[in-house]
């Protein structure tokens, strides 16, 4: 049975997507740009600034289904410049201490309102 | 019987969450798994081509570089004691969609029955400049 999760601990959805859907097992998070949920406003700043932010918006929304960075089990990484990889990285892996989860990670063309990094993510319950 | 119970009880609040480590793939290249597996998936991180060996890009086209893709996404299911039979959604990543239908030919290979869902799309660039990257997704 499929439950949308909305939080304030992330950024309110730009367009016709919940924030996460909890199937029970999983639970699958819509892809997070770095969007600060207290103002909804975009974070200025470089890729590490912009990284940070996303991923606390996942921790946030995942936190709402009651569950941890501990439970994802898979992310998709879309960056703007694949030349930010090891700084993306470095960020990235405080928040998956151990046993990260599995990855894609992709150059793409352009992102929502001009952000240089999008990460979506499944959970496991 | 109550031993058994027991046992099963455990096994079911042990993490439901695990990673899946294989030689016959390269080694992650960030901070992530090779695979995970929970709830009866087995999420495969997107592979690129390079070789388990060398750690390097293998030479070649695009067929030659699906081949090791997928020979890498092969070897990670074997570890987690499954096969490309189990994939049942994948996602291609090319960096020209002028090399569709080549990597189709050889993509075909590996799933040559009730082939998984997919979805195909050209991105800007790829790590390692490769051609093509490709995850997925299997049930146990």
């Amino acid at each position: 049975m499929k439950k949308p999760i909305s939080t304030d601990k992330g950024p309110k959805a730009i367009g016709p997507y919940s924030q996460a859907i909890d199937t029970g097992a999983l639970v699958f998070v819509s892809g997070q740009v770095p969007i600060d949920p207290a103002t909804q406003q975009f974070v200025a700043g470089d890729i590490k600034l912009q990284t940070a932010r996303v991923l606390n918006n996942v921790k946030g929304i995942l936190e709402a289904a009651g569950l941890t960075m501990d439970h994802v089990v898979k992310c998709g990484v879309f960056l703007t410049d694949l030349g930010e990889f090891g700084a993306m990285n470095e960020v990235y892996a405080t928040f998956f201490t151990k046993d990260p989860p599995a990855r894609a990670t992709v150059q793409v063309a352009a992102l929502p309102k001009g952000v240089r990094i999008e990460i979506d993510a499944i959970a496991a319950r | 019987m109550r031993f058994a119970l027991l046992l099963l009880a455990m096994t079911a609040c042990a993490s439901p969450r695990r990673t899946i480590a294989s030689d016959g793939a390269p080694k992650a290249i960030g901070p992530y798994s090779q695979a995970v597996e929970a709830g009866g998936f087995v999420f495969l991180s997107g592979q690129i081509a390079l070789d388990p060996v060398t750690g390097k890009v293998v030479e070649g086209d695009i067929k030659a570089q699906t081949e090791r893709v997928l020979k890498n996404l092969q070897a990670v299911l074997e570890a987690a004691g499954l096969t490309m039979a189990d994939v049942a959604k994948v996602t291609v990543y090319l960096t020209d969609l002028g090399d569709f239908a080549a990597m189709n030919e050889v993509y075909a290979t590996f799933f040559t029955k009730d082939p998984p869902a997919r979805a195909t799309v050209q991105v800007a660039a790829l790590p390692k400049a490769v051609r093509i990257e490709i995850d997925a997704i299997a049930a146990r």
